[in-house]
């Protein structure tokens, strides 16, 4: 095939685009390394910074990582039994439970933590702990969860396989575990991904719940923007960076290898 | 040591007032393959969901295995074999892993089980394929391991909803083979549900016909072939021609021509009749070509259709609607050309006019009454 001028000119526009975007990204990060960002590279090269946020900041990062696992375990055993069913029990009460479950993705983060500061403010030991931020994190996350599972497990013909299972005299839970789990991991663990992600990243509605000794990551970006040197600031933005980066591959190749998996054509020979 | 079936008074209503199957009765003999035949929306699935006990029959039906009443029990503790159209085969495990599932769910100790796998495999010719995943199977691989998936845990009764239905003609035919000695080896009672009627016949030691969630008819393939006992049966087992006749003195008139020793039974008052118009079903075998001289009826081809071993022609001119006759495959007929044709009068199913429908509505009344 003879690539013309109009694969050049997109692809030119293309990369201009992808520049556009990286080259920010990668003046953010080589700033959150350089010894003084007013005099530029010159200065020199240094993880100085890096350390110091680390030292300023390992305890929002970790808080940060906890809150985001425990948050994956919650949606977990929360979310996978709920888009369970909703798929197998479609009606007009799931419907409706469809619908409020959105309304946390709909509903602006300061909205929703606003919600929860007047519902739960008042009760001091929940206020303060990192409970409080975990279950905004949880109502924030939980429909990515449920929806991600649920578009799996509404492909896979659940009552069917369920069926077969039950007629070989397996019971509710053996089928749940032994057949509809292992067979929508691949919404499993998209979702699982997306938690994390999320959770990480989430900033909007923790800004709002998070009280000084409960600081997540993002909030402390925000903290180290507003009162640090700018290269605190990047560095700190390159630890984000090389935490979530690792999760927004994962979730690509996920994303790649369902799209794979979905297209291979029944190949075997009918030859029995 | 086959399980006998016995459903009483079984009547499926849906939750959304579809009423699928009205009040019936079917004892199916251990050991014995029954086939449930009917068009779409008959309730064939029906059935074979609630002896499953996937479905459950309305208030005051009973279903029985070897007369334990389990009417309420689950599917798990049925013990059933299911085959399912579309297999349900578990996608995340591999053939072996399939056909292990339900021993594994039994407690069947590791070895017995490997053993009993391999055995079921060998079985179903599918011993080399044991390590595939089941989406690097082909059609008729995956019926082979839903086969042994289901007989591996040794089922009282094995149940079959169109499980060839998705394969294509050929193997069909094959695999429908396959399972008739498969079946007859395991003496396992089975209920196998298809719209097929050459599948029906192959298969089944009795055939259910349904129409419209009752049963029209039970009987050997032989009897539903050659006596069915309403125009809806003779019409879905291929009895597709139709004429007019009369009888009068328990003889049959057609046209200025009598016959003998024909039996037009009412399904209505499931009696003989004597008197009175009639309708006659029959397939292609029902008339045959001769000359002029002999004939009892003659129509012109309409269309000439040759299937090798005979011709077969589309005839007009005889009853009402075209009708269907086969001839030498040598012989040269051209659309257009009269065709003479005599009547076989042993190859007639004879109806009184009017028994169409009947059959159902004479049910209904009944079960209302009831
Ligand atoms: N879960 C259900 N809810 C409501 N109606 C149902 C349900 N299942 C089946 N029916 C209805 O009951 C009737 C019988 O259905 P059934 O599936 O037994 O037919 P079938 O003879 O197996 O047909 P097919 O050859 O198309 O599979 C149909 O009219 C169908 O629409
Ligand atoms: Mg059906």
């Amino acid at each position: 095939m003879r690539r013309d001028w109009k694969f050049y000119s997109q692809l030119g526009l293309t990369v201009l685009l992808c520049l556009f975007i990286v080259i920010p990204v990668g003046m953010s990060a080589l700033a959150g390394v350089t010894v003084n960002v007013f005099k530029g590279l010159s200065s020199g090269l240094t993880l100085r910074w890096i350390i110091e946020v680390w030292d300023l900041y390992a305890s929002s990062i970790m808080l940060s990582l906890w809150i985001a696992l425990v948050c994956l375990a919650v949606t977990l055993v929360a979310g996978v039994p709920l888009a369970y069913v909703l798929v197998r029990r479609p009606g007009r009460l799931t419907r409706l439970f469809e619908e409020l479950l959105t309304l946390p993705v709909a509903i602006p983060g300061l909205a929703l933590a606003l919600a929860l500061l007047i519902t739960y403010g008042g009760v001091s030991g929940y206020r303060s702990s990192w409970l409080f931020i975990l279950t905004g994190h949880v109502l924030f996350t939980l429909p990515f969860m449920v929806r991600s599972v649920a578009a799996v497990m509404s492909a896979m013909d659940m009552k069917m396989l369920e069926e077969g299972a039950a007629s070989l005299g397996a019971g509710f839970w053996r089928r749940f575990f032994t057949v509809i789990v292992p067979n929508a991991k691949p919404g499993i663990l998209a979702g699982a991904l997306m938690v994390v992600t999320l959770s990480i990243g989430e900033f909007n509605l923790t800004w709002m719940l998070h009280t000084p000794l409960t600081k997540t990551l993002p909030v402390g970006l925000a903290d180290a923007y507003a009162s640090m040197r700018l290269e605190i600031g990047s560095a700190y933005t390159l630890i984000f960076f090389i935490l979530i980066m690792p999760l927004l591959i994962a979730m690509q190749a996920l994303a790649d290898r369902g799209k794979r998996a979905s297209k291979r054509i029944d190949t075997a020979e009918d030859t029995l | 040591m086959s399980t006998q079936i016995r459903l009483r008074d079984c009547a499926k209503t849906f939750g959304d007032g579809t009423r699928a199957l009205a009040p019936f009765d079917l004892t199916i003999e251990g050991g014995e393959t029954i086939v449930l035949l009917g068009p779409s929306g008959c309730g064939k699935t029906t059935i074979l969901r609630m002896i499953a006990g996937l479905e459950f029959p309305d208030k005051g039906g009973v279903i029985t295995f070897d007369g334990d009443d389990v009417t309420h029990q689950s599917i798990e503790k049925r013990r059933v074999g299911m085959v399912f159209q579309s297999y349900a085969l578990f996608p995340n495990m591999t053939v072996a892993q399939n056909v292990a599932y339900g021993l594994k769910v039994h407690g069947v100790s590791r070895e017995e089980s490997d053993a009993r796998v391999k055995d079921m495999l060998e079985m179903m010719h599918i011993e080399m394929l044991a390590d595939r995943r089941i989406d690097q199977l082909s059609g008729g691989q995956r019926q082979r391991v839903a086969l042994a998936r289901a007989i591996a845990v040794q089922p009282r009764v094995l149940l079959l909803d169109e499980p060839l239905t998705a394969l294509d003609a050929k193997l069909r035919v094959r695999l429908r083979t396959e399972i008739n000695a498969l079946l007859r080896k395991l003496g396992i009672t089975a209920v196998y549900v298809t719209h097929d009627q050459e599948e029906a016949m192959a298969l089944g030691d009795r055939i259910v016909v349904m129409q419209k969630g009752e049963i029209a008819q039970i009987g050997t393939p032989r009897e539903i072939y050659r006596k069915p006992q309403n125009p809806f049966v003779a019409d879905f087992v291929g009895a597709a021609n139709r004429l007019d006749g009369q009888m009068r003195d328990g003889r049959l008139h057609i046209g200025t021509h009598v016959f003998d020793a024909v039996d037009a039974f009412d399904p209505r008052h499931g009696a003989i009749i004597d008197q009175g118009p009639v309708e006659l079903f029959f397939r292609a075998d029902g008339l045959s070509t001769c000359d002029a001289a002999r004939a009892h009826v003659t129509g012109r081809v309409e269309a000439v259709s040759y299937l090798g071993e005979r011709l077969r022609l589309t005839v007009s001119g005889i009853g009402a609607q075209a009708v269907i006759v086969d001839t030498h495959a040598d012989d040269v007929i051209a659309p257009g050309a009269d065709v003479h044709c005599q009547i076989n009068p042993d190859r007639l199913t004879v109806f009184p006019v009017g028994a169409g429908a009947g059959n159902s509505a004479a049910n209904q009344s009944a079960h209302a009454v009831s």
